[in-house]
């Protein structure tokens, strides 16, 4: 034991002392904070400036409804929007119809690609009567702006809807004054699962959720130990391939074994990654602290964080070990190191989904596979609604086990791996150095 | 008792028999010296003893422990490319070899090797900035602080110049003082001689030569006559009994054939030029090496 931890101290004390992990240390939270800063400046650029809405109602009567409507509206927008996201003011004007609809319809849209115009809402003439076809679309709008998402289908919908429904409502007889209070919309909260404290069988109300800052939050845990991970397991795969290149390990192997070896370079990725990830998460906690938000912080899920980082480097550098070992040239442990980092890339992709379903049987299933456990167990454990105590533990089962596997195959190539000149194993060469008693 | 023994060694890669049928004893605290030309399984023998490769079929056995494959280890082992990590500082790296193997205070003894091989101002210098003579002692350092009871030195003394090459050497004599049994390849004929206790000859992976220097030399007889002629080797055409003549240029050196008299050959010589010098010697090592080695003796190898 003594032997593997002065290996690991050397092995972090070169790891921690080298360029390219202080580097890391501080590249990594700019890449965090420029994309943030990267969205408040194009945000910015679109600061307090008007947009135009031409609303063209062939009903003959919907126009002024609909525009009061839509000032209320952006009113309401603009009032609750972010300051980092300011919402435009926009400017309705009521265009008559005219006789050569399309010649109208070209003219408007000229101005919108000229840039005068932001918008134009064109209601048909039945748009009044219920709609017995509920697929025939009655009003059409035209605009220039969108993408994949388009940002207008998130309320215009709603405001033309709400003019419409006040004309209809006031062509009923309903006293015009009254028609605010039967269109008034309550507010919906979406809340946690009510539960009971086991210790003292007391009902637990559940919690509001907050969305959006729950997403932010568990997406940043998630990030982090992605990112820690990967900085803190793949140089091994360098290094060992270049002490073996070097003959390092021949004059080192009078003095300790293959595994004790292995083992200090394993330990080593461990201390580097949780220096790092502590040096983050106090940061992130006074960061927090100082913006007044501390109670965003995920206290109970920081001890999950460091079990799951831990389980995730032994996994990766254990491999990462048992790779170097088997190359011959630098630029082998350079094509390895996609296979290193595959077991935290495929978590990477899955991310959406799970955070769209995080009790779904895809986040389920994925999330007890060890290796991909740690990044996606998390995940589902940050998200608003969480999982079942038992779920974590199980997991955690899981990545003990392989873990332990990874160190067990790691070990057994190492030994080979790192006395063996000439070309490079393949994977099948590899698998036999495993089995080989 | 051995502090090594080897029997029956074969060792194979792919289609080359690196080591055939090998068969030596160490003597406990000697220094046993490996001599043979490049490619001969010197260092393969090597490797096979620290149990960095190992053979095919045979056994060895170091200090009456035959070698496993799960235990590696016990051996202070210099290869002969260099094994140390470069961007550490020399101080640093001596210390953790040693801590290593011991887990004791090993500073004042580090500080004194350095001192001994003249490294002392180099202790704060990283590897990477030596020249390679020094970052070969400081490797030599590293392999021997930690006391071994078994140290295996390839090629200790390339690249190194005739001073530093002397505080090796005194270095080794020091640990065999110190009960370290040492084994070491070489191709300088001068260091094998002057610094073994016995020498190995190993020729195309088998045992051409082990023994003391003497009983080496014994073998070949005084059958090396070494001159010095006024006029020089112009004077040494068809001189009977002779088998062999290689000019050295001051001197000149006669291999007789079995059976001849140095006698008459001496006279035959005083015929012919005035004799300046005469003598009947033993064949050096390096004679010994290039007559088994050598071009000339390409069809047959003597193989004990």
């Amino acid at each position: 034991m003594n032997k593997i931890l002065l290996v690991a101290k050397r092995d972090y004390l070169q790891m921690v002392r080298s360029k390219a992990y202080v580097l890391g240390l501080i590249l990594l939270p700019l890449l965090f904070g420029g994309g943030f800063l990267a969205v408040v400046l194009s945000s910015k650029s679109n600061v307090a400036h008007q947009q135009r809405v031409a609303v063209i109602d062939r009903t003959g009567v919907s126009a002024a409804a609909i525009i009061q409507a839509g000032q209320q509206a952006n009113r309401k927008a603009a009032a609750t929007a972010p300051l980092a996201a300011p919402v435009p003011r926009l400017v309705f004007e009521e265009v008559k119809p005219d006789a050569d609809q399309p010649a109208q319809l070209l003219a408007l849209c000229d101005r919108i690609r000229a840039g005068d115009l932001f918008l134009v809402i064109d209601i048909a003439p039945d748009a009044l009567q219920p709609p017995k076809d509920s697929k025939r679309e009655l009003v059409r709008y035209y605009t220039s702006s969108g993408g994949l998402v388009d940002p207008l289908s998130l309320w215009l919908p709603g405001v033309v809807n709400d003019g419409l429904h006040r004309v209809r409502l006031a062509q009923l007889g309903v006293d015009p004054s009254r028609i605010p209070n039967v269109l008034g919309n309550v507010a919906l909260v979406s809340m946690k699962l009510v539960d009971k404290d086991p210790a003292t069988g007391r009902i637990m109300q559940g919690e509001k959720k907050n969305q959006l800052q729950s997403g932010a939050v568990a997406f940043f845990l998630v990030f982090l130990l992605i990112m820690i991970a990967i900085f803190g397991s793949a140089p091994n795969l360098g290094a060992v391939a270049e002490d073996k290149m070097q003959r390092v390990f021949e004059m080192l192997l009078s003095s300790a074994s293959p595994f004790e070896l292995m083992m200090g370079k394993v330990l080593a990725a461990v201390g580097a990654s949780l220096t790092s990830s502590i040096v983050y998460i106090i940061a992130g906690l006074l960061v927090l602290a100082s913006m007044a938000m501390f109670g965003l912080a995920p206290l109970n899920l920081i001890p999950w964080f460091f079990v799951y980082l831990i389980g995730d480097v032994i996994m990766l550098s254990a491999v990462g070990v048992a790779l170097g070992s088997a190359c011959s040239t630098p630029q082998d442990a350079q094509h390895l190191a996609f296979i290193l980092i595959l077991p935290i890339m495929v978590p990477m992709f899955m991310l959406t989904p799970v955070m769209q379903a995080p009790n779904g049987g895809l986040a389920l299933v994925m999330s007890f596979i060890p290796p991909f456990t740690p990044v996606l167990m998390l995940l589902r454990q940050a998200l608003p609604g969480g999982v079942p105590w038992w779920q974590p533990w199980l997991g955690l089962l899981g990545v003990i086990a392989y873990a332990l596997a990874s160190v067990w195959a790691a070990a057994r190539i190492f030994r080979i791996g790192i006395l063996s000149q000439g070309k490079t194993p393949k994977f099948a060469e590899l698998a036999q150095w495993v089995l080989r008693a | 008792m051995s502090a090594v023994e080897i029997s029956q060694v074969t060792k194979t890669f792919d289609a080359v028999t690196a080591v055939n049928q090998l068969s030596l004893a160490v003597p406990e605290g000697s220094v046993y010296g490996f001599i043979g030309p490049n490619g001969s399984g010197k260092s393969t023998t090597m490797r096979m003893i620290t149990n960095i490769i190992h053979p095919d079929s045979g056994t060895i056995r170091v200090f009456g422990h035959e070698r496993s494959r799960t235990q590696p280890g016990g051996i202070g082992y210099l290869p002969e490319e260099r094994g140390v990590y470069r961007k550490m500082r020399v101080g640093e790296l001596l210390k953790f070899h040693a801590e290593l193997r011991g887990g004791r205070d090993v500073m004042p003894e580090v500080i004194a090797w350095l001192e001994r091989l003249g490294l002392a101002q180099r202790a704060g210098d990283k590897v990477e900035t030596l020249s390679k003579g020094m970052s070969q002692k400081v490797q030599f350092i590293a392999t021997v602080i930690p006391e071994p009871k078994l140290l295996i030195l390839d090629e200790p003394f390339s690249g190194l110049d005739p001073v530093s090459a002397d505080s090796l050497r005194g270095a080794i004599l020091e640990m065999r003082k110190r009960g370290c049994t040492v084994i070491l390849s070489t191709h300088d004929m001068n260091v094998a001689e002057s610094l073994c206790d016995s020498i190995l000859m190993i020729f195309r992976g088998k045992k051409v030569l082990d023994g003391t220097l003497a009983s080496i030399q014994s073998g070949y007889g005084s059958d090396t006559i070494r001159i010095e002629l006024e006029g020089g080797a112009s004077h040494l055409g068809d001189l009977p009994g002779i088998e062999q003549i290689k000019d050295l240029g001051q001197l000149q050196e006669l291999r007789m054939s079995p059976g001849c008299d140095s006698q008459q050959v001496l006279r035959a010589l005083a015929s012919r030029a005035r004799v300046t010098s005469f003598s009947v010697v033993k064949p050096s090592l390096h004679d010994i090496f290039v007559r088994i080695a050598g071009p000339q003796s390409e069809e047959e190898v003597p193989v004990e």
